[in-house]
This record gives structure tokens, sequence and C-alpha cells, in this order.
């Protein structure tokens, strides 16, 4: 078995990491001096400082995510050079764990699963367990009788399994270190899948075919597409995911070295290193820092690498696919879980044996969340500093007569404000340059279409994201306050909301928003139009949500899987037609009849 | 059984559990400066470093 040595970061991965975080930092430190720079021109103070501080962290938390796009955009994804030819030797469980989900749904995306496997010839060593956290007992039983109909319709006996547990102890973690206990030595590699996760039965060989091939692999993670989406805001996230994403994956895949990425689906883990690595602990202490690790993917990615299994991410990877949220509500919903997981790795930076990149992972992770309330803080602060200001010294020289007025310092501002701006769009220009030069962007509407959908996606973020950065604030505010935010369900219906059930999620930011505005016209007027791109959002925001729920009526946000649906999702639908097909001994589930 | 003219079954004839094959996933160390917190933490690695890289 082949292990890994304490220093075996190659050269390329160390300066990959090196030039986006001393690019990152410049950023930061740069913007940093300039704010400063312009914030003291009326006399410096201590909230000039304060501000100072809080842009050169906000910034450096964007200049690392456009640094990696732009890391991404210098090579192509290719697989990798190992890559097992013969037939496939060990055995691999594909693994559903479901938690109060549509099992019609659900279980028509193994069914397309399991048929895309026939075709690779290779379904024998290919079994299904569907691991059942499902709470409701009604719900329950219709999974078994739906799990019941795809065995016998996939003449699947002996090779699809279903188990539901009394209590969900550990949630997902906890499901999955249950079904390795009781089952886990009966399997080489076990692919993980989320509920809406929907995979070709050939990217799963070949990903097989490579953990094969490299037998020190302990993780091999896919880049999963987003699909189906209807809504506007849904479809925004997957043309993003479509569009952007692979090349931001591309710089994150070139910096991974042995210690790359899991997002907790769509990846094969290697059976026994999971079970000797990933046993995770019940941290000291209540929730929301203590308890059960929430966010378990991170955790176990690191847990691999400290036990010297390779961690991977193989960008080229394509047919591997999951549905996203239609609605910001259901996403900030999803957020909010990720915020506390996120959060409560402040735990585990310092864990002993961790390779430095995995805490680094942690802290970006943590940043995600905290980055937000330094933005918040830094307008905040914005409003107050007038308060706080000594105000200008027109007769610095008592000796000299006339007054000496401070130089305008307007343009540093604006300079500023399109340096920031200009690392969220710059990697984005550049992506449809590339998309456009690689040939691409043919799938995203030719290169104008993608490049107005880009212009538009900037737009529409633009837009959310005041409101984005309240959720999110809400979120750290919640946790650090240890309210537990438990783990709903999520809905994946069609999504659309109305103005009422918006304004019931979001009236609490249009109420920030006008506050922000009063607080502004009285302490800081000259603020009052830097304050409009922010404050605006927040007072529409329920508009803003209840409209971008709803279906577009262009055609902006094009993705390859418009023009021709992946075999795996088209093989969903037939199986979903096939069993939504009305018959006498079909009564309505009760998923069907709770979501009515 | 499943009655191969009409199709009929019962689930308990297809709803089968999981094999029988048990792995050993022991617990990991993850809190291992717990004592002072993150920052305490830190310390106590960059001193353990120091200390080692001094011989």
């Amino acid at each position: 078995m082949e292990r890994l040595g304490a220093s075996n970061t190659g050269a390329e991965t160390f300066f990959a990491r090196l030039m986006v975080l001393a690019a990152s930092i410049v950023a930061a430190i740069s913007a940093g001096l300039v704010f400063y720079s312009y914030g003291t021109a009326d006399g410096p103070d201590g909230v000039d400082v304060v501000r100072a501080a809080l842009i050169t962290i906000s910034t450096w938390w964007l200049a690392w995510g456009a640094a990696q796009g732009l890391l991404g955009l210098t090579t192509r994804a290719k697989p990798p050079a190992a890559r097992h030819e013969g037939p496939i030797r060990g055995r691999t469980v594909i693994i559903v764990p479901v938690y109060n989900e549509d099992p019609q749904v659900t279980f028509a995306r193994i069914a397309a699963m399991d048929a895309s496997l026939v075709a690779t010839n290779e379904r024998a060593v290919f079994h299904f367990a569907v691991l059942s956290d499902t709470r409701n007992d009604l719900i329950a039983r219709d999974e078994r009788r739906w799990f019941a109909r795809l065995v016998l319709e996939r003449n699947a006996q002996g090779r699809m399994f279903y188990r539901r547990r009394a209590q969900n102890t550990g949630k997902k973690a906890g499901n999955l270190e249950d079904f390795i206990a009781t089952s886990g030595a009966a399997y080489d590699y076990g692919l993980i899948l989320d509920a809406d996760s929907l995979m070709e039965g050939a990217t799963i060989v070949e990903m097989v075919r490579r953990m094969e091939a490299d037998p020190g692999l302990g993780l091999l993670q896919s880049l999963p597409k987003i699909v189906r989406a209807r809504s506007r805001f849904g479809r925004a996230m997957q043309f993003s995911a479509a569009f952007y994403s692979p090349v931001f994956a591309r710089g994150l895949a070139m910096m991974q070295g042995r210690t790359g990425p899991f997002w907790g689906h769509n990846a094969l883990v290697r059976i026994r290193a999971f079970a000797e690595s990933c046993g995770l602990p019940v941290l000291s202490g209540p929730p929301p820092f203590g308890g059960h690790i929430l966010s378990h993917d991170y955790v176990e990615a690191a847990l691999l690498a400290r036990a010297g299994w390779r961690v991977r991410l193989d960008d080229d990877l394509e047919g591997s696919f999951e549905e996203g949220p239609e609605n910001i509500i259901d996403h900030a919903k999803r957020d909010r879980r990720w915020c506390q997981g996120n959060l409560q790795h402040m735990r585990l930076i310092t864990a002993p044996g961790l390779w430095m990149w995995s805490r680094f992972v942690f802290v970006q992770g943590i940043f995600a969340y905290v980055a937000p309330v330094f933005w918040l803080a830094f307008i905040l602060a914005s409003i107050a500093a007038p308060h706080f200001a000594p105000g200008p010294d027109y007769f610095p020289n008592p000796l000299w007569p006339f007054p000496v007025f401070p130089p305008d310092a307007t343009f540093k501002a604006v300079g500023l404000a399109v340096g920031v701006f200009g690392l969220l769009i710059l990697p984005k220009l550049l992506i449809v340059i590339d998309a456009t030069a690689s040939g691409r962007a043919a799938g995203h509407g030719g290169g104008w279409g993608a490049g107005i959908s880009t212009l538009s996606e900037l737009a529409f973020s633009s837009l959310t994201a005041p409101i984005f950065l309240l959720f999110q604030t809400r979120s750290v505010a919640q946790v650090l306050m240890r309210r537990d935010g438990g783990w709903p369900a999520n809905n994946r219906g069609d999504g659309s909301l109305s103005i009422a059930e918006s304004w019931s999620a979001s009236w609490w930011i249009t109420a920030t928003g006008a506050l922000a505005l009063a607080m502004t016209w009285v302490w800081a007027p000259a603020l009052l139009l830097w304050m409009l791109p922010v404050a605006v959002p927040m007072l529409l925001a329920p508009v803003i949500i209840a409209w971008s729920s709803l279906a577009p009526l262009t055609r902006l946000y094009r993705v390859p899987s418009d023009g021709h649906l992946p075999p795996i999702v088209q093989l969903h639908d037939s199986w979903l037609a096939r069993w939504s097909a009305p018959a006498a001994s079909d009564p309505p589930t009760e998923f069907t009849r709770l979501n009515a | 059984m499943i009655d191969a003219q009409t199709m009929d079954y019962s689930e308990d004839d297809l709803v089968a559990g999981l094999p029988l094959a048990p792995l050993a996933m022991p617990k990991q160390v993850l809190e291992g400066h717990r004592s002072g917190g993150i920052w305490a933490g830190l310390l106590a690695r960059f001193a353990a470093l120091t200390t080692r890289s001094q011989g």
C-alpha cells in the first residue's frame, strides 16, 4: 500500500498556493492602504483604522476567490495519467442517504443510474444501499413500497438494499458510519450520493477505474453540475455552476495537492480508508459548537489526508449532477445549516496532526460566512465615521496665514470601489473570453449569449448580494448566540414564492435597509449615494425574492443540458413518467399528500 | 413471493436489509488542545514546532 510521506507536496502545488495567497494578500493590503489614505483625508481617527482593517480583511476574501479563478484559467482539466483499463476488480456500493425525501423521485434516480450502469457491462459489481433517516413514519412506509417496486422492476434482488434507522444519531455522517459498521467489509468502494444526485453509469465506472489505478487514493470527488433549474434564481445558479465553476474548480484542483476537497456527495471513497480514518467523535460541549460534527465532509477529507490517503478532485469528470435550490429562501435555509457546520470547524483548526492546507480549508469555510459580517461592520462604521472624524485642519501651520484645503480624495474611493468590483467581475469576464476562444461557450448560447448571460448574472448577483449579506450575518449571529438551526428537509418542489411568502421571510431585511438609509441620511448624508446600491435591494428584498423564484421569460443563462438533456437525466425522466402513470394500485403517496 | 402471473409481491420479499459485514470505524482524535481554545492551541503548536526545529 502506497502511503504518503510527510513532505510530499509537489512544487507545482506549492507554487500555485503561494501565488494565489500572495496575490490575494497584496490586493487586500493595497485596498486597506488606499482606504486608509482616503479615510484620513478629513483627519485620522480610530474609526479610520477600524474601517481600513475591515476592508483589508473583506477584500482578501474577494481577492482569494478571484485569484483562484484566474489560476484556473491557466490550464485545462485533463484526466490523470493512472487509469485501470482491465475489468473492475472491487465491489462498489452506491450509497443513497434519504431524509424525508419524495421516495418516488429519489428511487427513480436509482433506477436510472442502475439502467445507466447496464450499458457499461459492469453492473454486477455495483450494489445500491438506501440509508433512510426519514423521521416521518408514513413517508417511510412509502419508501418501502417504492423500494419494493424499484427492486422488482430493476430485477435487483441481492443488489439493492434498504434500511431505516430508528434514531438519526449523527445525521448524515452517523448514517454513513452506521452503514460501514454494519456492512462496510462487504465493499471495496463506496459512491456517496445525496438524495438529489444523479451520475452517469460511465462516470461511476470511470471513477472506480481511477481509484483502482491509484492504491493511495482515499477519496475521489467529481464536480457536480446543477440540472433541472426552472426559476430565475435557479437558472442563474445553474449557469454559474456550469459556466464559472469548472474554471474555479480547475484553480482549486491546481492547489489541492494531496489534500483535495470532499463536498459530501458525488464522490467515491475507498471504504477501508474511510473506515479507519473517518470515525467522527462527538465534540465536547453543547451545540452549535459542540456535539455531532455537522459539516462532516470537510473534516473527513482532512482526516483521510491526515492518515496518509490522497483526496483528489478530478475536475475533468463529466456526468455528475445534482439539483439546487429554486429560490433565495431555500438557498438561505441551506446556507444556515452550512454556516453552523463551518463555524463549528473553529473547534477543529488546531486538531492534532492535520495538514496545514486542511487547516486552511477550515479557515476558508469559516471565512465564507464571516466575510459578510465584516462587510456589514464596514458599512456601519462608515455611517458612524463622520461622528468621530476630528474634521480637517485648515491651518496646520500656525505661521501660515491662509487656509490649507485638504486634497479631494474622492478619486481614491472611486478607484477602490472599481478595484473591489473588478475582483468580482474580472475573472468572470475572462472566463467568457476563454470559453469563446475554446468553443465551450457554444453550449451557453455562443460567445455573445454567454457574455450577455454573464453580465446579467453579475447584475443579478449584485442585486441579491445585500440580501445574502443580511441572511448570512443573521446565520452567524444565531450560531454565535448558540441557537441550533436544526436540519430541516430541503424543499425540492417547484420553489415559486408569493410576495406574501417572501415578505414573511424577509420583512426584517426591508426594515434593515430602511433603517440604514435613515441612519445615513441623518449621520452621513455624503454617503447616501454610496449606500443606495446596498440599501435599495434590501428595501426591495421581498419583491426580488418573489420575482427571482418565478420561471424566466427570456432565454438567458443557457447551459448545455438545455439543448441536449444528459442521458442519465433522460433516463430519470422516463422512470418518473413510468411511475407517475396513474394506476389503481397507486394511491397518492404520503409525500405528495403532505406537499399538496 | 412474487407471483409471476400477476406480478403481485410482498414488500418483505423485496425490501432486503443491509448485508452483514461489519467493519470497525474507530473514533478519531480531533480535540488535542482543548484546554485553551484556538489561540492557545496555535501557540502550543508553534512552540512545539520551534522546539523541534531547535533540535
